[in-house]
Formats: C-alpha cells, sequence, structure tokens
C-alpha cells in the first residue's frame, strides 16, 4: 500500500503550486487538476480503508517505532473510522470541486489551493493517532475554513459571517490546546494511546479539567447547542461547494475528534455509563432545537444549517449511547447524512444559478421549470426525513434498536427538518399554497456565484447532488457497507485493541470476525417519519385552507422571533454562549460524578 | 502555592481576552483580545515544561544528565505561534475588508445574518 502520508502530502503540494503558479494557470487546468486530486484521495482513502478493516494499520513517521510504552514519533493509525470518513471527505471534495467547474467564482485563483489544503487537514485529522497532531490538523482545516467562508469579499456578509465563525472557533481552539497542555502536564505525552493507557484508572480533578476544555473544543466544531450561532452564520454566506464540505463531513469531524479522544484518553477514567447523559443530554437538546430553528428558517441555505445541527444533535446522542450498535448506526448516519445534505446543498446551488436568489418568498413558484432538479429536492428532504431506502434509515434503526425510547427524538428532529425542505420544495417547485412569512435573513439575499448569462445548467452541476443521493440509496442495499460499520465500530470502542495495534502494529483478529447481529428494521415507523414530514409540508404550505386554530405548523414556521433572536450576528454573543456552555459541561461533568 | 502562580496568569489571562471579547465594541479590538487570549496557552504551556534550574533545552555543548526545562512544550508553543499569527492575519484582512465594502468597523453594524 502506498503511505497514508500522501492523503495529506499530495493535496498540499497541489495546493502550493496552484497558489504559487495562480497567476499563470489557467481556470480549466486548476480544476482539472484539484478535481483528481481530489479523486486520487478518494481512491487511496477507500483502498486503505478495505486494508484496514481487516487489520488496523499503523505507520509511524520516519520509523520512529515507539520504545517500550514512550511513543516518540507521530504515528498514523488507520482503522476503518478513520479510513472511511477520510474517503468520504475525498468524495464530497471532489464532486465539490466539479460542481465548481469553469462557471463558479474562484475568489481571484485561491479558491482551489483553499479546498486542497482543507481536504488534506480533514484527512490527516481522520487518521492521525496523535493529540497535538490532531490540534494542529484541527486548526490547519479550520483557517483554511475561514478563507473559504470569507471568499465572497464583495459584499461584507460574507465576511461578517466569516469573522463570527473565525473567532468562535479560534476561541474554542484554544480552549482544546489548553485541554492538551493539562494532559501533557499530568502523563508527558501526546500519543492517543500512550496517554490512555497512563490515564487509565486514574479520576481526579485535573483529567476532568482536561475532559471538559477538549470536549468544548470539539463540540464548538459539532455545533451542539449552545456552540452553535456560528454554523447559521458561515453556511448562509459560504459558496455552496464549501457548505457541501462543511455541513456534510467537516461539523461531523468535530463529533469524530470528540469520540476519538474519548474512546481513546478518557475511557479508562470516566466509564461510558458516567459520560452516558453528558453526550445523550446534549444531542437531545441540539437535535431538537435544531429541528425548531430549522422548520423557522426561510433563507435556503440557512435552514440546511439548522438541519445540520439538529443531525449532528441526533449522532451525538448516539455517541452518548456508546454501545456497538449505536456506534454502528452513528457511522452509517454520518456518511448518509453527508450525502444526503450535500446533494440538497447542491440543489440549493442549481437555485441560486438558476434563479439568482436563495430566499424562499422570493423563489416562490419559480422552480416549476426544473422538473429534474425537483425530483432531486424531494428525495433530499425524505432522506433527511430517513424513509426507507435511504441510508439514514438504516443509521437510525441501529442506533434505536438498542435505545428504543430515542425514537421520539429521531422522528421529531426528522419530522422538523424533513418537513421543513420537502415545504421548501412545495412551494418553490410547484407553487403550492402561499409565500408563506419571511423573516430577517431572508431578506439578505446571496451574491449569485456565476455569470448571469448562463441559464442552462451543464452536467456538471447536476451530476453531483444525483450521485449523492444515488449512493445514498444504494448503500442500503450493499451489506458489506453495514458490515464494515459494524467492525469499524466495534473496535473504534475497545480502547484495548488500538492501543495494541498501536504498540504491536496488530490487532486480535477475533474483533474482526464478530459477528453481526441481524436486526429487522421496523419499516412501519420509517414510512410513518416520511409521510409525518410530508403532511407537516403541506399543513403547512395550505395553511390559509384549515381554520385558524388548527394553523400550528404555520405559527411554529412564522412565530418563532424570541428565540430566532439570539441568533444575534455578533461574535461577542457567540464567545457568550459558548462561556456559558463550557460552565454548563464543566458543571454537568462535575455533577453526574465524572 | 508560589510554583502553581502562571497557572494563575494563564487563567488570568484567558477570562481576560474572553471578555475583552465578548464586550468588544470594535473588530479589531475583538482581533486583539483573541491574541491576548491566547497568549495564555503560552504561559500554561511554558508553566508546564519548567523545571528549578533547568538550562535551556540545546543540547550542544552539555553533558547529558543535565536537567534542562522540557524541549517539547516550548515545541508545542512555536506551532501554538504560528497558528496564532494565521488566524489572526487572515482576521485583520477580513477587518480591512468590511471596513473597506460595509464603512464600519463596528460588530453593532456588521450584523447582516440575524434571527
Amino acid at each position: 500500500m502506498p503511505s497514508p502520508a500522501l492523503l495529506i502530502v499530495i493535496p498540499l503540494i497541489v495546493a502550493g503550486f496552484l497558489e504559487g503558479f495562480r497567476k499563470l494557470i489557467p481556470r480549466w487546468l486548476a480544476d482539472l487538476v484539484s478535481v483528481l486530486t481530489g479523486l486520487n484521495n478518494f481512491v487511496l482513502a477507500s483502498a486503505w480503508t478495505i486494508h484496514a478493516l481487516a487489520r488496523t494499520q499503523v505507520y509511524w513517521f520516519g520509523d520512529w517505532y515507539p520504545r517500550g510504552h514512550m511513543a516518540l514519533g507521530i504515528g498514523f493509525v488507520m482503522d476503518g473510522a478513520g479510513c472511511a470518513v477520510a474517503a468520504l471527505t475525498g468524495l464530497l471534495a471532489t464532486l465539490s470541486l466539479l460542481y465548481s467547474w469553469k462557471y463558479a467564482e474562484h475568489g481571484g485563483g485561491h479558491y482551489h489551493p483553499l479546498m486542497l489544503v482543507f481536504l488534506g487537514a480533514m484527512s490527516g485529522f481522520a487518521v492521525t493517532g496523535d493529540l497535538f497532531n490532531m490540534f494542529v490538523f484541527f486548526e490547519l482545516m479550520s483557517t483554511a475554513a475561514f478563507a473559504l467562508c470569507g471568499l465572497k469579499t464583495q459584499e461584507p456578509a460574507p465576511l461578517a459571517g466569516a469573522f463570527n465563525f473565525a473567532v468562535t472557533n479560534t476561541v474554542a481552539a484554544f480552549m482544546m490546546l489548553t485541554g492538551i497542555g493539562m494532559l501533557y502536564s499530568t502523563t508527558g505525552a501526546l500519543n492517543l494511546a500512550q496517554i490512555g493507557l497512563l490515564l487509565t484508572g486514574r479520576h481526579d480533578r485535573l483529567v476532568l479539567a482536561a475532559f471538559v476544555f477538549l470536549m468544548t473544543g470539539f463540540l464548538v466544531k459539532a455545533a451542539a447547542v449552545p456552540f452553535h450561532f456560528w454554523l447559521p452564520d458561515a453556511h448562509a454566506v459560504a459558496p455552496t461547494s464549501v457548505c457541501v464540505l462543511f455541513s456534510g463531513i467537516m461539523v461531523p469531524f468535530g463529533l469524530f475528534g470528540a469520540m476519538r479522544v474519548y474512546a481513546t484518553v478518557f475511557q479508562g477514567s470516566f466509564a461510558p455509563t458516567q459520560v452516558h447523559w453528558l453526550f445523550v443530554g446534549s444531542g437531545a437538546v441540539t437535535a431538537l432545537w435544531g429541528g425548531m430553528m430549522c422548520f423557522a428558517e426561510h433563507h435556503v441555505k440557512r435552514m440546511l444549517a439548522f438541519s445540520t445541527i439538529s443531525h449532528t444533535g441526533l449522532m451525538t446522542l448516539a455517541f452518548g449511547l456508546w454501545s456497538k450498535d449505536a456506534l454502528t448506526g452513528l457511522f452509517l448516519y454520518l456518511v448518509a447524512h453527508g450525502l444526503i445534505k450535500a446533494a440538497l446543498f447542491f440543489t440549493a446551488g442549481i437555485l441560486l444559478h438558476r434563479f439568482r436568489t436563495i430566499s424562499e418568498p422570493a423563489l416562490f413558484g419559480r422552480g416549476k421549470a426544473l422538473p429534474w432538479t425537483a425530483v432531486l429536492w424531494m428525495l433530499g428532504g425524505l432522506g433527511l426525513a430517513a424513509a426507507p431506502g435511504f441510508a439514514l434509515y438504516a443509521g437510525e434503526a441501529r442506533v434505536t434498536s438498542r435505545a428504543p425510547w430515542t425514537e421520539g427524538i429521531f422522528l421529531i428532529a426528522g419530522v422538523l427538518t424533513g418537513g421543513a425542505v420537502i415545504r421548501v420544495g412545495l412551494r418553490v417547485f410547484y407553487g403550492i399554497g402561499d409565500r408563506g412569512p419571511t423573516d430577517k435573513s431572508a431578506e439578505v439575499d446571496e451574491t449569485p456565484e456565476t455569470d448571469a448569462d448562463s441559464q442552462r445548467i451543464p452536467w456538471f452541476l447536476f451530476f453531483p447532488p444525483l450521485l449523492c443521493i444515488g449512493t445514498a440509496v444504494a448503500l442500503t442495499f450493499w451489506p458489506a457497507f453495514t458490515n464494515a460499520a459494524y467492525s469499524s465500530a466495534v473496535r473504534f470502542l475497545d480502547f484495548r485493541s488500538y492501543a495494541h495495534a498501536v504498540y504491536a502494529s496488530a490487532t486480535a483478529m477475533k474483533m474482526l470476525t464478530a459477528a453481526k447481529e441481524p436486526l429487522e428494521p421496523d419499516l412501519l415507523f420509517g414510512l410513518l417519519r416520511a409521510g409525518l414530514a410530508a403532511g407537516l409540508a403541506v399543513w403547512a404550505v395550505q395553511h390559509l385552507k384549515v381554520p385558524r386554530r388548527l394553523r400550528w405548523p404555520s405559527h411554529l414556521e412564522g412565530s418563532m422571533d424570541p428565540v430566532r433572536s439570539l441568533q444575534s450576528g455578533h461574535p461577542g454573543d457567540y464567545v457568550a454562549w459558548l462561556t456559558v456552555g463550557f460552565a454548563i459541561l464543566g458543571a454537568a461533568a462535575f455533577w453526574l460524578g465524572i | 502555592m508560589l510554583a502553581d502562580f502562571p497557572y494563575y496568569i494563564a487563567a488570568w489571562i484567558f477570562l481576560c481576552g474572553l471578555y475583552g471579547i465578548v464586550r468588544s465594541r470594535h473588530l479589531v479590538h475583538t482581533v486583539i483580545c483573541l491574541t491576548i487570549l491566547q497568549s495564555s496557552t503560552y504561559v500554561l504551556l511554558l508553566a508546564i515544561g519548567f523545571r528549578a534550574g533547568g538550562y535551556a533545552p540545546v543540547f550542544a555543548g552539555i553533558s547529558p544528565g543535565v536537567v534542562t526545562v522540557d524541549p517539547v512544550v516550548q515545541s508545542l508553543m512555536l506551532t501554538d505561534i504560528v497558528v496564532e499569527t494565521t488566524v489572526v492575519a487572515l482576521l485583520l484582512a477580513m477587518v480591512v475588508k468590511a471596513f473597506e465594502k460595509g464603512g464600519t468597523t463596528s460588530p453593532d453594524d456588521l450584523r447582516f445574518m440575524r434571527g
């Protein structure tokens, strides 16, 4: 197998080359080279996934193997989950770069290099086995993301959105660094496995403080309530192809980092039963809050951003359950959500390209000319509501199979987010009902990303969402995918096998052949959820045809100003909320007796 | 007690930076407060690596076994500085652009995305 370092090195070198010669390189060549680089990452990471599913591989840079218990060098731990997430990153980056082919504005030649740095940093973050290395990749990916978010510098709004995003996430990154410093001070180690071994059984204030600092850092990226305020602002202003990477993979990466650090570093100190409520509670609140805000939103991209908050909350909830089934479901959910959310953002980008606006009231009835785009959008909405036949449904069924009481939260979040997407579809593509209420954020429109004279929809705008939806459906009919998620989950949970892989470069084979228990998904429940989502959407758009006291979906849609005003757009407020969240997390951890 | 002093300083600087960002009325002020918040991590990391009577970790010309301060945290700090410089440069560039396009440097006047 080629070295896993190529996952990071190739995008970074190509990025440097494109940036250095950006005045000389024609647009088509920059597009071609970046798409090929993304594709290379996808193929390489997929090959590594297959390789790593058979046995967890560890790559030590410069052959600096551990001496005894002391990890001297920096190691990449190539396990099933990490490699698969890196492959998903490669796929989404390839499609995003293809989507922005030729037409999309490219920020004076900086767009392609930034996208490739973003890709390289995320790939490294997925597989690294070193805590400080993780921080560096995290910051590299954040910095590229800040710049990509504020790429449209002709308008002040993108700058404000990117500024809020940058300030909030940088404060979080320094909290993370403080946590890393604390862990280093007590263990003298930076390798995840080594810290984990040294901390096993330790249970004191310092470890608790490090836990709270690190988890805050990751949860800000994962947009858990009340750390989520930056996310809608950033998504509303970033270019479409960048939004795909933000929602599809960067935000879930925050959660993935939290999971990785918990599984390796803290699992020996705080048992899963102790942290259970911390993440289940945070996930449930985030899922419901995000769902509610999503339904109340009328700026299409911001609406999708709130649905990302909601679905990442559901994944956080699955993380809190911390069982084989919950984690299998979480991995299925992560991949499926990434694909479906990417498809929806791509489709929203088509609307922006064709009609030069992204606000729901302004788009009313104008989408009738685009029947195929309408099909994609509606399928995306059903997929988001986890209708049977989409991989999201398989993931959701896995998570709730051992914890039936979480079904209610999945139901409400799925119905609200899926319902909101279908509502937009009904109004925009079919012109049903009325324009609906408007709001401040929908009045702030977005500058189109493409030339005004191009009214056609070329294949490279249509192909990426089609492929995403197709893949999200196809994955449910591919049993190997579920099996791979299962064996990744089993190994992700087990710190001893991780540490064994790091120190002996081998994993107990019996872990890998663990049989997957068969699961009969509850088809009826999936149909009910999809039906409710569609029903809610129809109810909301046809609200004038029902008696006044039965119009509660339109209250849910239009009368949420008190809660919406929390989203104030002021970086100071967001950091204040971050501090409050940090205090709540710390107090909860203390109170739960962690 | 005295050995713990740098940690209190680090916490104090962190809180100063946080307070500054929350109360900020000017974007440049916000960015500077972010660098203040960040310097708390310098103090923290250096305090962690400090050894009383330790030499600078330059291993040329000193005999093995001589106590030095921890070089790992110093390299962490160096990386930290690089990260911080990048972010601050980017943020200040955004402030300049925001002033050019919006004619203001107050976060209150740049709130386009509300609700």
